[in-house]
């Protein structure tokens, strides 16, 4: 009897086996005849990862690396795999345009995300614009990017493969002029830059719309971005009787900036723009920047579902560092991107097609989906359609919306 | 086939033939007052503890239905209307002279209705009305013409030439109560200023 019993048993469990181990070398051969199959596209990263706006930079670059997990981990484009080439631009218009060269190089690459600087976009547009590769920025606001050095008079788009999320000083610098003169109630502004693309950019649009108010500019002043010892323009901003100062520029300048205006007594709010609007200002300007102000582009998080989503995720992630002013943007840009992408190997029958960098830039100009940041997709000058802007104060050691705009020109 | 049955059983086998004996008395431990308290209320405590499984179970069962997701929370006002400027009218006979009108269209996208609770201006010297007068209420998918009256109130405080005037609106929904500057745009700042400059030519100062 115990015998029969073995016999059955060894019987059944040799019989499983066999059935296990021919189930087995079926499902061996598809999975290595279907991962032969895929492609690896590459989305390119440039921004200043380290230096004075690292924290910014670090955001721009963890916020696209989330995209391209989310969109793996959806096999959002089947067939496709996304990967990212990071690249450090020190926030040097050199060192962006080798970066772009260096991005064009692989043929992998077939989008780039970035940069944060004006400037060093201007060194990169033509890199990508000839190897029509899209570049789609999170963060440059200066209008010429898009519209042409002309675009007061008019307009025209010098670059094909230019794209941007966030919205431009030519709204940016009025928004802000309107709030300090209408709201604020300041009457008499100092006005500093920094002499780079951005600041002066910036500074120029606040002060014409400052002025069209009946504003009065009592000074101005353009100051060294490589120095942090202000305290000759800060007496100069006491002695003009200013009623505030507008900076453009970035926070690793306006931050001593305001402080040393503050310690001469002059106790003024200082305004900027989203190169301010980051909590590394609150700690370099100190408790005198309660009062402070920065626009930055888009509607407060808060008020975004779609970026409550971005948030949770992002921290779940576990990235080291904040996502920062432009991470719902880098997000989008990259996406912008994804989508094009998905455009392209859906319209080529599940492929590439040999000229993918062309169509990508193409597809680019037609996306339109739900972002982090709203509705994302561009004008005819590569602009972002959904232009939002908030003004931020200081308040109690962090910035806080205090007022919210919508461009619907 | 043998023929041969069962085995009958023997004398004193069956039960009924064992002769009785005396049962070895049962050990008794002395009752408790809990157990005394028990065998008096038996019937009361048996009850008491069904329904307390009764209660637990259904607890349990309560708590762990299926549940179905909260829907998710209506979108904040301002993510979901647009305000277009349309352009400049011609004025109702009633409104003052130092006043003119012009039009914007109010769109809700998406979720619960959005009612506009105010509408006002940043301007020194300008004062707006608007027909429908707020509160009005706008569902989504539904586009409202508004009609926006300026009033000039003091000329020498107005802006005469604003690159990018806009519109405080206050909006409401199920979700929030938001004030969201609209910005009309360059044919808005345009129309805007030439109306302002009529109003306030030397006619009328």
């Amino acid at each position: 009897m115990r015998q029969r019993s073995l016999i059955a048993i060894t019987a059944a469990l040799a019989a499983g086996a066999l059935t296990l181990t021919a189930c087995g070398s079926r499902s061996g051969d598809k999975g290595s005849s279907g991962s032969s199959g895929g492609t690896t596209v590459t989305i390119g990263v440039d921004a200043p990862l380290t230096g004075d706006l690292s924290a910014i930079g670090l955001g721009i670059k963890n916020s696209v690396d989330l995209a391209v997990n989310t969109a793996n981990k959806q096999n959002y484009v089947k067939g496709v795999t996304f990967k990212i080439e990071a690249l450090d631009d020190q926030a040097q218009p050199s060192s962006g345009q080798q970066n772009a060269s260096k991005l064009v190089a692989d043929n992998s690459v077939l989008g780039a995300v970035g940069p944060l600087n004006s400037s060093v976009a201007q060194s990169m547009q033509k890199v990508f614009d000839d190897a029509k590769l899209v570049e789609v920025s999170p963060a440059n606001t200066n209008p010429a990017l898009t519209q042409g050095t002309n675009w007061q008079k008019t307009k025209a788009r010098p670059y094909k493969s230019y794209f941007r999320t966030a919205t431009t000083d030519a709204i940016q610098g009025p928004f802000a002029a309107q709030y300090v003169y209408n709201t604020a109630k300041k009457k008499k502004v100092f006005v500093i830059d920094d002499k780079k693309t951005y600041g002066a950019g910036l500074a120029a649009t606040f002060t014409e719309e400052f002025k069209k108010l009946g504003g009065q500019i009592v000074g101005t002043e353009h100051i060294n971005p490589d120095t942090k010892d202000f305290s000759a323009v800060a007496t100069e901003v006491k002695n003009s009787g200013a009623e505030a100062v507008y900076y453009g520029g970035e926070y690793p300048q306006s931050g001593p900036l305001s402080k040393q205006i503050k310690a001469t007594g002059a106790k003024i709010p200082v305004v900027g723009g989203d190169g301010m609007y980051d909590p590394t200002y609150i700690k370099l300007a100190g408790s005198d920047s309660t009062g402070d102000l920065a626009t930055s582009v888009g509607a407060p998080v808060d008020t975004l579902d779609s970026a409550k989503q971005f948030v949770a995720n992002y921290k779940s992630a576990g990235y080291k560092e904040a996502y920062a002013a432009y991470g719902g943007y880098s997000y989008d840009s990259a996406w912008a991107i994804i989508e094009a992408v998905k455009k392209v190997v859906e319209d080529n029958g599940g492929k590439l097609p040999s000229d993918a960098r062309a169509k990508v830039t193409a597809a680019v100009q037609n996306v339109s989906f739900d972002g982090v940041t709203g509705k994302v997709s561009f004008d005819e000058f590569g602009d972002a359609t959904n232009k939002q802007l908030t003004v931020y104060a200081v308040q109690n050691g962090a910035w806080k919306p205090v007022q919210s705009g919508t461009y619907t020109g | 086939m043998s023929g041969v049955g069962p085995v009958e059983p023997g004398e004193g086998t069956r039960p009924k033939d064992a002769p009785d004996r005396e049962a070895p008395p049962l050990l008794v431990r002395p009752r408790g007052r809990l157990a005394g308290r028990y065998d008096r209320h038996r019937r009361a405590v048996l009850t008491a503890a069904a329904a307390a499984v009764l209660l637990a179970g259904g607890g349990y069962l309560y708590a762990t239905r299926p549940q179905m997701p909260p829907p998710p929370a209506p979108p904040y006002p301002a993510q979901v209307v647009d305000m277009i400027y349309l352009n400049s009218g011609a004025a109702p006979e009633s409104t003052p002279t130092r006043a003119f009108t012009f039009a914007v269209a109010l769109r809700v996208q998406s979720g619960p209705p959005v009612t506009v609770t105010r509408i006002t201006q940043p301007y020194a010297g300008l004062s707006v009305s608007s027909a429908p007068r707020p509160p009005f209420r706008t569902n989504a998918g539904s586009t409202r013409t508004i009609a926006i009256t300026m009033h000039v109130t003091e000329c020498g405080k107005v802006p005469e030439g604003a690159g990018l005037p806009f519109l405080d609106v206050t909006l409401r929904n199920t979700r929030a109560i938001q004030m969201q500057s609209f910005i009309l745009g360059s044919r808005y700042a345009h129309d805007l200023s030439e109306a302002l400059q009529a109003a306030c030519s030397n006619r009328f100062r």
